[in-house]
């Protein structure tokens, strides 16, 4: 189909004008709207909450048991998934060369920023993982070193192998997202006042956009995004096996750190586009947010729901055909009795609905379509946390051989609620004030795509010409 | 700068014409050698077939070998045609254009040549009627109580693979109707009426042209999900089965399909070399496509090692001794542990690093290499995954057996590569293995964008 049907392209492309774009970056770093000081005292009153709710749950139940600390587990999870995962939206696209991804890629990487909350979310989760040995010994019907991914487990295993991922997770997302944010921080530190022209020079003092410079730059992001998808897939194997598999008794499932994975690439890249579409919406940027974005991340994002949805089956066909005691209790367990109704909600959630709506070519050429699935696949993502994560947290002995009752699922508490809305809003609250810090839009990006694109005229009609340059 | 130059209409249609309209004589040769390997592994069947089973070196309790490994090989290679010319098609991959159609026959061949091998390994071929259908007037196994069982994984699966088939051969009609079309005004007498048959009347009117992306495009889409199921369902014929600990894993169905990826890019890429050479397409099939096949494999192969680690910790995770003792198989017991040495190595290790360098995916030589490198590895993998599973040491001692082919089953394997080669030699005969109506597209979408003193290449998008 022709651009030039379509009037100015309907916002489909759009091509700003780099001079204006760097003082209107500037200009909106500095500015607090007033619904955004609204939007983030919410999440900072949520995040108090949710302090209350682990203080309390803390002085009630102590470490000891894991079992009332499921849904800080979910919350944590839910909180880590989303924003471990989110910096790969820029890595990949970058990696294909899409030119659509450049007004993404900043929303995804400044996500890093939230990297710090989960290693502070991630300290109390150690106290309340059980041994790997047990520490009855050798008991009839029970394992003597409990199944986990670490068998015999070298020194500090499990715990602070997963807080030193953990931690490493969220110094190379910084560590990206200084690299990549290096000449727009550069930029900035001409217009900027205060702890901002501080900070800029500090960070970018350095950076005059030199030919080596850029090439350093270009080749340290690359270097830094595989490094960084490689140590994102280890670090949720390890956190889904640990928290999650090796604390159901019998549950062996190798596709699981995989649908992990794969639910988390879901969510981030839904998520990301929750939040170009209010930036769109309300905050100003729909000089540079073309509908192009949504489009050509809706189709990954279609991709990712079919491949969610096929990795699901692929599970539950095999332990559902399989007929062994073993795994139709953990079917029961998480799928179809005890979390039967958070199964439903899930699967509606993160693949119903993102599929009817993704399914739509003139929906997935709309801003508010792939947002509107994003919302959903967010929604689910924080069901299957909670189906599988408080599941994990209450499934009895960890050093049983195999799970020989089906438990009852375990329903929320006034203070669950406060740390599940509290760890969420103080995600919220982090990555607000980081974008009072960073341009939200990667400025260099989406100034070298103005120069790869253009329309131009062809036969008949008017069309967009893209640069592919090696 | 583009890669290749420009190239007038004229030119494209004489030189990817000239597998058909010219007959050099290596053909004729490459077609009797062939052949006569064919004829072999057709005699060996026959032999099989007619003395039974005991010429092959399968027994108790190794009653799967060298013929289901084949089976799950070519099955693997049939899906480099959906990979590449779907999924590119859809992601709009501008240097898919030479790849596809080579992609999508080699996809119907593999998977007829697929097929055949379960047929083989039954020992009654006929008899394999009575998993699936209730034919009429024909003799039913009543008295053996042998009914279909639907349920069966081995149901599912011819169920998918002809589904595949069947849409895979649509997908190549529907792109081949432009080709044929040209075809048919370039031949004369019965090969011209022929192509004007298949050609169905086209004219490359605006009409017919969009009906053909439209086709082109739904079919891609939907070729997609029986793409996938096709190698899922392959996995559950091992995945479902319990008794054998080793297969009964989650995550077979999407480890066999990225394996199957792999496999099947990689073929497609050794072909799209060897057709550069002998029908000296150097114009069409650049330097720039394999090296995109190579990066598009690093991302593969990396993905396909992720499920092959993913596998393996977590059968040792269970802690179960039968498993155990399967893994203690694979991996040290002699001559498994080296076949497993060579699979990795040969199926990542060695290809990916090659395919770290430019300048060696580039090279064409190494990049065969390369290619032949991961299909080997590819199909130990399955025999590695089929074989020490089923030969696990059980309680009766007179089931430890360890399984060799026998020269029947050798011939019968050398058979189908010789058998797919003569094939894609053959439809080069009949057909342009690049499709001539893409690479001229091509041809008029490709410019340039002049960025300061640099002009950088450019395509245009049509949406």
């Amino acid at each position: 189909m022709a651009a030039s049907e379509h009037g100015p392209y309907q916002g489909m492309w759009v091509f700003p004008d780099p001079r204006v774009m760097t003082r209107d970056m500037a200009g909106k770093i500095a500015s607090m709207p007033r619904k955004f000081a609204l939007a983030l005292g919410i999440a900072g009153v949520l995040f108090a909450l949710g302090i209350v709710g682990f203080v309390v749950r803390a002085i009630d139940d102590g470490f000891d048991d894991r079992a009332p600390w499921g849904y800080y587990l979910a919350t944590f999870s839910f909180v880590f998934m989303v924003t471990s995962a989110a910096p790969i939206a820029a890595v990949a696209f970058r990696f294909t060369k899409s030119h659509w991804r450049r007004p993404l890629s900043r929303v995804s990487e400044l996500f890093a920023v939230v990297g710090i909350l989960n290693i502070l979310l991630f300290i109390p989760m150690m106290f309340v993982l059980p041994s790997i040995g047990n520490p009855a010994g050798s008991v009839e019907g029970q394992l003597e070193v409990r199944r986990t991914i670490w068998f015999e487990g070298p020194i500090g295993a499990p715990h602070s192998w997963d807080l030193l991922g953990v931690i490493f997770l969220a110094v190379t997302a910084i560590a990206i997202l200084w690299v990549s944010a290096m000449p727009d921080m550069a930029e900035c530190r001409l217009t900027a006042t205060g702890f901002r022209r501080w900070m800029y020079q500090r960070l970018a003092g350095h950076w005059y956009g030199t030919r080596r410079q850029w090439n350093a730059q270009k080749a340290g992001l690359a270097l830094l995004g595989a490094f960084y998808f490689m140590l994102l897939i280890y670090v949720h194997f390890i956190i889904s096996s640990d928290y999650a598999q090796s604390l159901i008794p019998g549950w062996k499932d190798s596709i699981f750190p995989v649908f992990y994975s794969l639910t988390g690439l879901q969510v981030a890249l839904g998520t990301t586009l929750m939040i170009l579409f209010i930036m769109r919406r309300w905050g100003g940027y729909q000089e540079y947010l073309g509908k192009s974005v949504f489009w050509s991340a809706s189709k990954v994002q279609l991709g990712l729901t079919l491949l969610w949805a096929y990795h699901l089956f692929a599970f539950f066909i095999t332990f559902w055909y399989g007929r062994l005691v073993i795994e139709q209790n953990i079917i029961k367990y998480l799928y179809i009795e005890s979390y039967g109704g958070v199964f439903a909600a899930n699967l509606l959630l993160s693949f119903i609905i993102p599929f009817a709506i993704l399914l739509w070519n003139p929906v997935r050429r709309t801003a508010w379509g792939p947002a509107l699935a994003g919302l959903s696949a967010a929604l689910g993502a924080l069901m299957f946390n909670i189906r599988i994560f408080v599941g994990g947290a209450n499934s009895g002995d960890v050093y049983d051989e195999f799970m020989a009752v089906v438990p009852d699922a375990v329903y929320p508490d006034v203070w669950d609620v406060f740390m599940v809305v509290g760890g969420i809003g103080a995600a919220v609250f982090v990555y607000m004030l980081a974008t009072k810090l960073l341009p939200l839009m990667s400025v260099w990006e989406v100034k070298e795509g103005a120069m790869y694109q253009r329309m131009a005229k062809f036969m008949r009609g008017e069309y967009l010409v893209l640069a592919k340059p090696e | 700068m583009q890669e290749g130059r420009p190239l007038p209409t004229r030119q494209i249609n004489g030189e990817l014409l000239r597998s058909i309209l010219n007959s050099p004589k290596w053909f004729w040769i490459a077609f009797i050698v062939l052949g006569l390997i064919v004829l072999t592994a057709m005699s060996a069947a026959g032999l099989l077939i007619n003395r039974g089973f005991g010429v092959t070196g399968m027994n108790r309790p190794v009653m799967w070998g060298f013929f289901i490994t084949n089976f799950v090989f070519w099955i693997g290679i049939s899906h480099a045609g959906v990979m590449l010319s779907a999924i590119l098609r859809l992601s709009k991959a501008e240097w898919r254009r030479p790849a596809t159609r080579a992609a999508e026959i080699l996809t119907v061949f593999s998977l007829m040549t697929a097929m055949m091998m379960p047929l083989i390994h039954t020992g009654r071929p006929w008899r394999t009627l009575y998993w699936i259908y209730t034919i009429p007037f024909a003799p039913y196994d009543f008295a053996r109580g042998i009914w279909p069982n639907v349920r069966s994984p081995l149901v599912w699966d011819p169920s998918a693979v002809y589904t595949y088939l069947t849409s895979s051969i649509l997908f190549v009609l529907v792109a081949l109707l432009p080709d044929f079309a040209v075809l048919r005004d370039r031949t004369t007498g019965m090969s011209s009426r022929i192509y004007g048959l298949l050609a169905m009347g086209w004219r490359g009117n605006p009409r017919q042209w969009k009906l053909q992306i439209i086709a082109g495009v739904l079919l891609s889409a939907l070729i997609l999900p029986v793409f996938v199921s096709v190698h899922s369902i392959v996995s559950w014929d091992f995945g479902m089965a319990v008794s054998v600990k080793s297969w009964h894993s989650t995550i077979f169905a999407p480890y066999f399909v990225v394996g199957a990826v792999h496999s099947g890019v990689s073929a497609v890429a050794f072909v799209m070399i060897i057709l550069r050479y002998i029908y000296g397409w150097q114009n069409y099939i650049r330097h720039e496509h394999i090296d995109a096949l190579g990066r598009l494999l690093v991302v593969v192969a990396t993905g396909w090692f992720y499920f092959f680690v993913m596998e393996v910790i977590f059968g040792f995770y269970g802690r179960e001794a039968d498993e155990i003792s399967v893994r203690e198989f694979q991996f040290l017991r002699d001559p498994w542990n080296i076949w497993m040495m060579f699979f990795v190595g040969l199926t990542y290790f060695l290809p990916v690093s090659i395919w770290l360098s430019r300048s060696l995916r580039r090279n064409l030589w190494i990049m065969s290499i390369a290619c032949i490198s991961v299909n080997i590895g590819m199909w130990l993998e399955r025999f590695l995954i089929i074989v020490p599973g089923l030969a696990q040491r059980s309680v009766f001692t007179f089931d430890w057996y360890t399984y060799r082919p026998s020269s029947v089953e050798w011939t019968i394997i050398i058979g189908t590569f010789a058998l797919v080669a003569m094939l894609m030699l053959l439809i080069a005969r009949v057909v342009p293995l690049i499709p001539l109506y893409d690479i001229k597209e091509a041809e008029i979408l490709r410019t340039e964008i002049k960025i300061g003193r640099v002009t950088v290449p450019a395509v245009v998008r049509e949406d």
